[in-house]
């Protein structure tokens, strides 16, 4: 044996001099750039959170974790991610079982609608609600309590459940589609044979459709879960003012405070520590449910499920449904659009007080100029070093296989469970001069440097989902036709994963144009972003034109997302 | 010249060993079947003999080239052994027109242009592809793929192919019809082919030779058709190719009797080490005739038609034995009905040592 292992280990230099080289040279630049990428800044914020100039000095960490408004930041934290999961889960079941198992009608259209949450940015939304029901102020609230002569504004957004109601009216999608897809997907004679059986309608739904579409269900649920826990935009709109914080907002709020000094954020990288832990103990718990139950009867292929008659309820459910698409769709769009035409914020919503000078602003400010072109330029860099490394990571987890495969892929997951306030705080520690004097503070480079950490997970997936199709003899085949190691990748596996890599690329570059959560403890003078803009116009009380940059800024979305829906519909053309 | 050798081949996957020290030679011109269970290591073969694993210990040699040697650390790279391949899912590559699928390891052969489009379109014509030349795989049916990968594995006029269970996913009707054409290819070229299956149907329609393979990853036997049919070197090899009847057997005072609950005498001559017990008598069920005279009698259970032959399930003793009658014979010796007693004898029965209870073929 030993010595049988002896030749075939001489043997590797005779064998294809050029395969084995850069096999090895990929994995090595895979691990070096994670490295870089998404180790070093998590193992600044550990190291930082517990150690002051080499010692280690857990005073300050337990002095944070056991500070009276971080604890209540932590419980207003869990119990807006629980509320949010609860009520975005049954909404989110409850509408996807009416689009995709009921006779309702204009389906295609409401499909299209209920999607709009998913790619419209939800502190844009806090931001509409909070013009309409701010406790002090809001437009709507003023309105109801002129009406009815009320002494008191009746409604307050500015509240735990407000923020709960804004999180749920944008995260239900991530249910809704889960289940929307699982239920298309779900082989109908599984329901057609309980029917036959002799269960009642009602029945079948509670006994066969839900335990069967449950996988999907709690992995959407999850889903909500961790983007609620790390959420900042709406908690940090609705819920600052009022002094109502959580953890990612109180992050924000301490290094703020602190003028972004050397202590300041070693505060926050310790309530990072903290936030982080729970984020961990929810994605156990998810785990541990998931495992309880995995159904195999879900098909791949789509077929034509039975559509259960609604009958009598069918206008009063079309109607709900119509309402609920109006009410967390249009009226906060609604509101944006006509507040960015008043001349000042408070004036009634009355023609005489509209105006173009807001947008005459937006367009000829330096710094919202700036921002959209900061925008532009970190998102589509992200957006393409993302695609090419996410892919040679996929590439090398694979079809490489080397040893430590399973660390290459846990460790570029690894950002996906890590709110975006977190990473940029390990990104700061990283990359201010402590290490070999790399400093990108204040620069647009330290915003691209978190984007690539936050993002990179999503072109990986989509490109190793794409990889697993390429089967392996493809490559083989063309290895045996005489293309060598790299012809073989360039002439065959790469113009195969080609279409995955520009909706990887797409997938992130949505996201980065409209972030907020990350850019906002990472901008410096002339690095905002269009998120942080927006967000800085609002706090400096230029209600009015953030209106107006919001509105510019949900234009581009939309324009850019109907050329992806173009492309990607083109692409199933041919 | 393309006689393949492998020489005391070596593979091993972790500790898992697939081949051990294997060895075959494949003689040039010739249709070679290597036929074998699923997951006896006949890719794995394949795969060493193109390049794409390495084996430990051993070497490969197509006519005078060697491809790999282990002692004397020769691998050639896959892309340079210059062999045609067809894999077993066919491996067209879905971006590119059938066309330039063919004309793909010419193109990296560096040929001019005219010669590649010249050779392309004559590889297609040869397996009547030319008018889906401009077509993408995907609008072609599994029988079309199949034979654009056999014309990409054509196309650089090698004289050795490759064609790993290349039909396994066509229809009857189709399958008979590729087989032909291999044939024909073959003749055309007079090429070496070396044709992996599991399936001895179309091994025993296509081959010149036939190489057996056995689970353990060894060769059982290496001959002709006829030679493996008619003479199985070991209970393997017949039991692998056709269907058999399985009879134990047993001495009583000095007469072999076949064991099937009572014991009945077996007047065919037996092996002298049958005599000290263990054995079984094989025998095909179209080795099986109707003989009134013989002493071995069976009632019939049940009789299907199965268009070229009769199909029976009799009941000799408390065994159950499979018939199969030929056209010809049910003609001239007529059928029997269910129900009936018949007289039985066997052709060409084996002798083999009776299988060790849960112990696998």
């Amino acid at each position: 044996m030993k010595r049988l292992g002896g030749v075939s280990a001489e043997l590797a230099a005779v064998d294809g001099r050029k395969r084995l080289n850069m096999d090895k040279v990929m994995t090595v630049v895979c691990f070096v750039l994670l490295l870089i990428i998404v180790v070093i800044p998590i193992v600044m914020i550990i190291f930082n959170a517990f150690f002051n100039e080499g010692k280690l000095e857990t005073q300050m960490f337990v002095e944070q974790v056991t500070d009276g408004k971080n604890l209540e930041a932590m419980w207003n934290t869990l119990k807006i991610a629980l509320f949010a999961t609860i009520f975005g889960t049954i909404m989110g079941v409850f509408y996807a079982w009416l689009l995709g198992r009921s006779d309702i009608p204009a389906k295609g259209l409401m499909r299209a609608l209920f999607n709009i949450p998913y790619m419209f940015p939800p502190f844009l939304g806090a931001m509409a609600w909070d013009m309409m029901f701010n406790g002090r102020s809001g437009y709507i609230n003023k309105m109801l309590r002129d009406l009815f002569g009320l002494t008191q504004m009746p409604i307050n957004i500015n509240s735990v459940w407000g923020i709960v109601f804004v999180e749920v009216s944008y995260y239900f999608p991530f249910v809704f589609m889960q289940v929307v897809s699982a239920l298309e997907r779900m082989d109908p004679t599984l329901e057609e044979s309980a029917r036959i059986a002799g269960a009642k309608q009602r029945q079948v739904i509670w006994k066969i459709t839900l335990p069967l579409v449950k996988p999907a269900i709690s992995a959407g649920a999850l889903l909500i879960l961790t983007t609620s826990l790390a959420h900042f935009g709406v908690p940090s709109i609705l819920g600052y003012a009022k002094g109502i914080y959580t953890l990612p907002t109180r992050i924000y709020a301490v290094i703020y405070n602190s003028g972004g000094s050397f202590d300041g954020i070693r505060q926050g990288a310790a309530l990072s520590v903290m936030l982080v832990v729970v984020v961990a103990l929810a994605l156990v718990l998810q785990n541990k449910i998931l495992s309880a139950g995995n159904y195999d009867i879900i098909k791949g292929k789509s077929m034509r499920p039975t559509l259960i008659k609604l009958r009598g309820a069918k206008i009063p459910l079309f109607l709900l449904a119509i309402l609920t698409l109006v009410l967390i769709v249009i009226v906060p769009l609604v509101m944006i659009v006509l507040v960015s035409f008043l001349k000042a914020y408070g004036l009634p919503i009355e023609f005489k007080n509209f105006t173009f000078a807001q947008y005459e602003k937006v367009f000829t400010a330096n710094g919202t100029i700036a921002a959209i072109r900061n925008s532009l330029f970190v998102s589509i860099t992200a957006g393409i070093v993302c695609m090419f490394l996410g892919t040679l990571v996929a590439y090398v987890v694979q079809k490489i296989r080397p040893k430590g495969k399973g660390a290459l892929e846990v460790i570029s997951m690894l950002p996906y469970a890590i709110p975006g306030t977190v990473l940029s705080i390990g990104v700061i520690l990283a990359w201010s001069g402590r290490i070999v004097g790399i400093n990108l503070y204040n620069t647009i480079w330290i915003i691209l440097v978190a984007y690539m950490a936050r993002y990179l997970s999503f072109s990986m997936k989509t490109s190793s989902a794409a990889l697993l199709q390429v089967h392996s003899s493809l490559e083989e085949a063309a290895r045996v036709c005489g293309a060598s190691h790299t012809e073989s990748l360039k002439d065959i596996t790469l113009p195969l994963i080609r279409p995955a890599m520009v909706s990887g690329f797409f997938l992130i570059f949505l996201p980065a144009m409209r972030e907020v959560t990350t850019s906002i403890l990472l901008y410096g003078p002339y690095t905002r972003t269009l998120g942080v803009q927006i967000y800085s116009l609002r706090d400096a009380g230029m209600i009015p034109q953030a209106a107006a940059l919001a509105t510019v800024a949900i234009g581009i979305i939309i324009i850019l997302n109907t050329i992806v829906t173009k492309i990607t519909k083109d692409r199933k053309g041919v | 010249m393309a006689n393949v050798r492998f020489d005391n081949i070596t593979f091993r996957y972790g500790t898992n060993t697939v081949l051990e020290n294997f060895s075959l030679e494949v003689e040039s011109g010739k249709i070679v079947c290597l036929v074998g269970p699923s997951g006896c290591g006949k890719t794995t073969l394949v795969r060493a003999l193109l390049g794409l694993i390495k084996p430990e210990t051993g070497s490969i040699t197509v006519g005078d080239r060697v491809l790999f040697d282990a002692k004397k650390r020769i691998n050639v790279p896959a892309e340079k052994r210059n062999i045609g391949i067809v894999f077993q899912d066919y491996a067209v590559w879905p971006h590119m027109t059938v066309l330039e699928n063919v004309c793909y390891p010419l193109k990296k052969q560096r040929r001019p242009k005219e010669e590649i489009r010249e050779r392309a379109m004559r590889a297609l014509e040869q397996v009547h592809m030319t008018e889906y030349a401009r077509h993408l795989p995907n609008q072609l049916s599994g029988g079309q793929q199949q034979r654009v990968a056999i014309a990409r594995a054509l196309v650089i006029d090698s004289d050795l192919l490759v064609m790993d269970e290349p039909i396994t996913n066509l229809d009857a009707k189709l399958r008979e019809e590729m087989l032909l054409e291999i044939r024909m290819i073959q003749k055309r070229l007079n090429a070496t082919i070396l044709y992996i299956t599991h399936d001895q149907q179309s091994a025993l329609q296509l081959c010149d030779k036939m190489a057996i393979m056995q689970q353990d990853g060894t060769l059982c036997q290496y001959g002709t058709d006829e030679e493996i049919i008619l003479h199985p070197a070991n209970r393997f090899t017949f039991e692998f190719i056709g269907v058999s009847n399985f009879i134990p057997l047993e001495k009583v005072g000095n007469t072999m009797c076949l064991n099937v609950g009572e014991k009945i005498p077996f007047p065919d001559a037996v092996p002298e080490e049958a005599a000290n017990g263990g054995y079984e008598i094989g025998v095909r069920p179209n080795d099986i005739v109707f003989d009134p005279e013989s002493p071995l009698q069976a009632r019939v259970d049940s009789r299907v038609f199965l268009g070229s032959e009769y199909n029976y399930f009799l009941s000799l003793g408390s065994r159950q034995i499979r018939v199969q009658q030929s056209m010809l014979d049910a003609r001239t010796r007529g059928t029997a009905d269910e129900g009936e007693t018949v007289g039985i004898r066997f052709l060409n029965s084996r002798c083999y040592p009776a299988k060790k209870e849960g112990a696998s073929a």
